[in-house]
């Protein structure tokens, strides 16, 4: 051969290369081949703040789904539907709680023997991914897509790779791992459990439940990377996933204080916190406090520094609630009332609850 | 600003010989950048920011024709009333009229007046939303918060997130059906305006949001009403009709093996007539393949009511074991929302916030003291009357009648083109031969109140508007729907026009017609609809040409009419008339009629003829 045509092949060659990375180009053929691989799970729930539906990827070609622990894979009935609309019955295999994953899988998988379903492998290492790269994320955010219909794709930036607090209401979030933050608004009803991917479609991370950061009380667009959670999965699959020690400081403490005050049904948004019935015996009566009071103020030793006392104004039932749970048994505290047209202050001492007031 | 128009192949050369050179920017990056930059230069112009005259409302849009048509949401009209103010990109406003409305797909239509007369506005072409795919890159712009005071379009990017998606109405009838879910961001005040593809094409409007945590701000999923659905409606809100949608008028639901089967029929409807019941399956409806409710909703809710359209379904016999398919045009129902959409006419809501700053407003002198705040709130609209009110007629059932005899004087003109017929002779003579299914001769006789028709040895004879004429003899002859009927309406409107319909006579907007009743042979046309004694006609006039190709004739609304295709047009004394009329009624051939020769003499021709 003479020269010139392997110097055409190679500029042939580059060119197609160079195209192929355009950074304009469209994503829908990596969308295509990725979508498949995504399931919408659905279970327990539909009531306060729990969806009843989620998002989960497929692992195995025989039907392992790897999703986020949730009360929503708390049901005998749960089921999947494919891509192609199929819907099947599932069953949990294993849950990690303080992963925050799950491992569930179809029941039926024998129907999978001839007919292999498209999966992200796992048993390949994962890829790599820095700051700044661009991802795509799949879930069936909000439900959006139902039966054969495709899930949802966004797409996104990598902001940071970091450890990661969440918490949700006053609970905080089992997940103390790493967390991809992506710049897209990812965490969305049942989004938990869809993938988050390279812009080649390859799994880098489960995105996570919605969740405030702990610190800042945002809320955060995070993924849990598939690297924290591969072994779980893995392990899962082989069935010899022994579940993680837990910390005892994880362990739940009834520690309320009792105060024995009733305040009126709380009905409204920010119902007057006035005394219903004060329960005889109780600190509450011991402090002097009567049925009819309008509880103003509480003054109380601060969260962070117990020594100081600090004033807060009761506007409703919920703000009275919220600041006794934040107390312990055994502090002494100012509740200062409006009686007829006067102001009174109040010395109530908190104890532990008696037993028969544990309901 | 670089001006690559797009990417091509020697660009990408340059490009990537230029960045290895200096170590700039890569050239992949570069070109992207290039293409997108092109895009928005292209259409950023065509965008509109609309505010309610009163200072109610407020929204984005987008102009689709050099004359000032602007598409944008409803919710977005309703509250700022008939006439509004519009900023365009070069930071001037105009006026602007309502023009068309379709409450339940979210969509309205308003006209820009120009600031010069027939000064051409900036205008984007509207693309091929089916071709829309999951991953493409998409612009979307318009006026989110009412930021820009001086009109540019805010301009978000992002990936289409979902397509065909349906959402539930949210609270009211808006339901976005068969739209287009994007992760760009939008926002309130985006509402109305437009999704661009990366060719700077419309592919959607932008309209609506899934908010739950956040508040109304994004989270990652905004719907565009597909630019497919709305060209469906487009006739119709150019025509400043209210618009309804469709239903089949049958109820389905998902059986266990995710077939899609008949659950309830009204009996009443024209899927009915043609033979669907409950307990058939579903398995395509306007070509698309049915596979789950959402998908059957979809269909529907891209279409407006009266359209006919191909449905397949097939019916399973479990006794004979037999399976058979099905396939019929099925004529769809409004949903009947008509009542509800005139209360949903757009009214200025008043004590909005107030009026956007306008460029070139005198300023009030110091010195002076401001206007009373009374006189700033009081009905501005009674107080100045727009510059566009002249271009506004009410009437009820419409959005805007002075639009909708624009668009029936225009299709007039079409019919004005076949000759003039108003001197036409007391009888209208036509001979013939019916070709089809069976051979006969066929002759008629049309005057203004009776017909006479001959067919074989059969002679049939009607008096239209004869008090008590029972519904039998004005649908003869047996069969036909009412050949004698569509006739005798046939000739009214070629010789009075609009003064020959005394009930109604409108412009219907855009409408499929088939030329020989089947799917196939469908043809794109637009319509008018008349209503005169106890008949309600519809004409087909074909999209590409004006031409007259057909008309359908009703003795009844819930009931088939005589359907009839025009063809062969030749002249006749000066006017052209068809020589082959297909009559078909309740999907079967009535018969193919050669016409030998249409006499009309007139009293003018004979004066023509005498000198």
């Amino acid at each position: 051969m003479t020269r010139p045509i392997p110097i055409l092949f190679a500029v042939v060659g580059w060119l197609a290369a160079a195209t192929a990375i355009r950074a304009d180009v469209s994503f829908a053929e990596v969308v295509r081949k990725t979508n498949p691989k995504i399931v919408k799970v659905y279970g327990a729930g539909g009531f306060r703040g729990i969806t009843a539906y989620c998002s989960g990827v497929l692992i195995s070609p025989d039907g392992y789904i790897l999703t986020v622990y949730s009360p929503t894979l708390d049901t005998r009935e749960l089921r999947v539907h494919l891509y192609d609309g199929t819907r099947h019955a599932c069953e949990l295999v294993a849950a990690e709680p303080q992963l925050d994953v799950a491992l569930i899988r179809i029941k039926d998988r024998e129907r999978f023997k001839d007919l292999p379903l498209e999966h992200f492998d796992l048993s390949q290492p994962p890829p790599e991914m820095k700051v700044g790269d661009w991802v795509l994320a799949f879930s069936n955010l909000f439900e959006i897509a139902t039966r054969d219909e495709p899930v949802s794709v966004q797409r996104g930036v990598i902001s940071a790779i970091t450890p990661f607090a969440g918490r949700r209401g006053i609970h905080e979030a089992a997940y103390r791992g790493k967390a991809i933050i992506v710049d897209a608004i990812t965490n969305n009803p049942g989004a938990h459990g869809g993938a988050l991917t390279t812009r080649k479609g390859e799994l880098i991370g489960i995105i996570g439940k919605e969740l405030k950061n702990a610190l800042s009380e945002t809320w955060v667009n995070y993924a849990m990377p598939i690297t924290e959670l591969r072994d779980f999965a893995l392990r899962a699959m082989r069935g010899d996933y022994k579940p993680l020690d837990r910390p005892e400081t994880r362990q739940v403490v009834d520690k309320k204080p009792y105060h024995g005050l009733v305040l009126v049904p709380d009905i409204l948004d920010r119902t007057p916190p006035y005394v219903e019935e004060v329960i005889p015996g109780s600190p509450a009566a011991r402090a002097g406090l009567r049925p009819d009071d309008l509880i103003v103020f509480i003054r109380a030793p601060r969260p962070d520094s117990p020594g100081e006392l600090e004033e807060r104004v009761i506007a409703s039932c919920k703000a009275f609630k919220e600041t006794l749970a934040g107390l312990d048994p055994g502090m002494t505290i100012k509740v200062i009332v409006r009686r007829g047209g006067q102001l009174l202050s109040l010395d109530l001492t908190l104890e532990p609850p008696p037993p028969a007031a544990t309901k | 600003m670089k001006a690559w128009t797009f990417a091509t192949l020697s660009a990408t050369v340059l490009l990537t010989a230029l960045a290895a050179r200096t170590g700039a920017v890569p050239p992949v990056i570069a070109e992207a950048e290039a293409r997108r930059l092109a895009a928005i230069e292209k259409v950023r112009g065509s965008v509109v920011a609309i505010f309610g005259r009163g200072g109610g409302g407020g929204g984005s849009g987008v102009l689709i024709s050099p004359d000032g048509y602007a598409l944008t949401n409803f919710h977005v009209v309703q509250p700022a009333g008939k006439f509004m103010k519009c900023g365009l990109a070069d930071g001037v406003l105009y006026d602007a009229v309502l023009v068309g409305l379709d409450p339940v797909g979210d969509v309205a239509l308003i006209k820009l007046l120009p600031q010069e007369p027939n000064k051409p506005f900036p205008f984007a072409a509207m693309g091929d939303s089916d071709k829309v795919r999951i991953g493409d890159w998409v612009l979307a712009m318009g006026n989110p918060f009412l930021l820009a005071t001086d009109f540019t379009p805010t301009i978000t990017y992002g990936l289409v997130s979902g397509v065909n998606r349906y959402q539930y109405p949210a609270g009211t009838i808006l339901e976005y059906t068969d739209c287009i879910q994007i992760d760009a961001s939008i926002n309130p005040g985006n509402s109305g305006g437009p999704l661009f593809n990366l060719d700077g094409e419309i592919i959607g409007i932008n309209g609506r949001g899934s908010f739950e945590k956040r508040g109304r701000v994004n989270s990652g999923v905004g719907y565009a009403i597909s630019i497919n659905q709305i060209k469906n409606f487009l006739g119709h809100l150019k025509g400043g009709l209210l618009v309804d949608h469709a239903t089949l008028g049958a109820v389905v639901r998902t059986d266990e093996e995710g077939r899609l089967v008949v659950r309830q029929i009204l009996e009443s409807s024209d899927a009915h007539r043609r033979g669907l019941d409950v307990d058939d399956e579903l398995v395509s409806f306007a070509g698309r393949p049915m596979t789950s409710v959402n998908q059957f909703k979809n269909v529907l809710g891209i279409y407006p009511k009266g359209w006919r359209l191909p449905l397949v379904y097939r019916r399973t016999d479990e006794e004979r074991n037999t399976t058979t398919t099905h396939q019929v045009l099925v004529r769809l129902l409004g949903v009947g929302v008509d009542r509800q959409l005139e209360e949903r006419q757009p009214r200025p809501i008043p004590g909005q916030p107030p009026e956007p700053p306008q460029p070139g407003q005198p300023r009030r002198p110091p010195g002076q003291p401001p206007t009373p705040p009374e006189d700033a709130e009081d009905k501005p609209e009674e107080k100045a009357p727009s510059p566009a009110a002249k271009f506004y007629e009410e009437k009820k059932g419409f959005a805007n009648y002075y639009f909708n005899r624009l668009e029936r004087d225009r299709l007039m003109a079409e019919v004005k083109k076949l000759g003039d017929f108003s001197g036409v002779g007391e009888a209208w003579r036509i001979e013939g031969e019916r070709v089809q299914p069976v051979k006969d001769a066929f002759a008629a006789v049309v005057r203004q109140g009776q017909v006479r028709l001959t067919l074989g040895e059969q002679e049939y004879a009607l008096e239209p508007l004869k008090p008590g004429e029972s519904l039998t003899n004005l649908r003869e002859p047996r069969d036909s729907g009412g050949l004698m009927a569509a006739l005798y309406v046939w000739r009214r409107f070629l010789e009075k026009g609009p003064e020959g319909f005394e009930i109604d006579f409108h412009y219907g907007g855009y409408e499929p017609f088939y030329s020989d009743g089947t799917a196939p042979s469908r043809v794109d046309c637009e319509v008018l609809v008349a209503e005169h004694g106890p008949f309600y006609a519809k004409w087909y006039f074909r999209r590409t040409d004006g031409q007259l190709i057909g008309m359908e004739t009703y003795t009844e609304k819930d009931h088939d009419p005589c359907e009839i295709t025009f063809s062969d047009y030749r002249d006749v004394d000066g006017r052209k008339l068809p020589h082959r009329l297909e009559v078909r009624h309740a999907g079967k051939d009535f018969g193919i009629f050669v016409i030998k020769s249409h006499d009309l003499k007139t009293a003018s021709d004979s004066k023509e003829k005498q000198p």
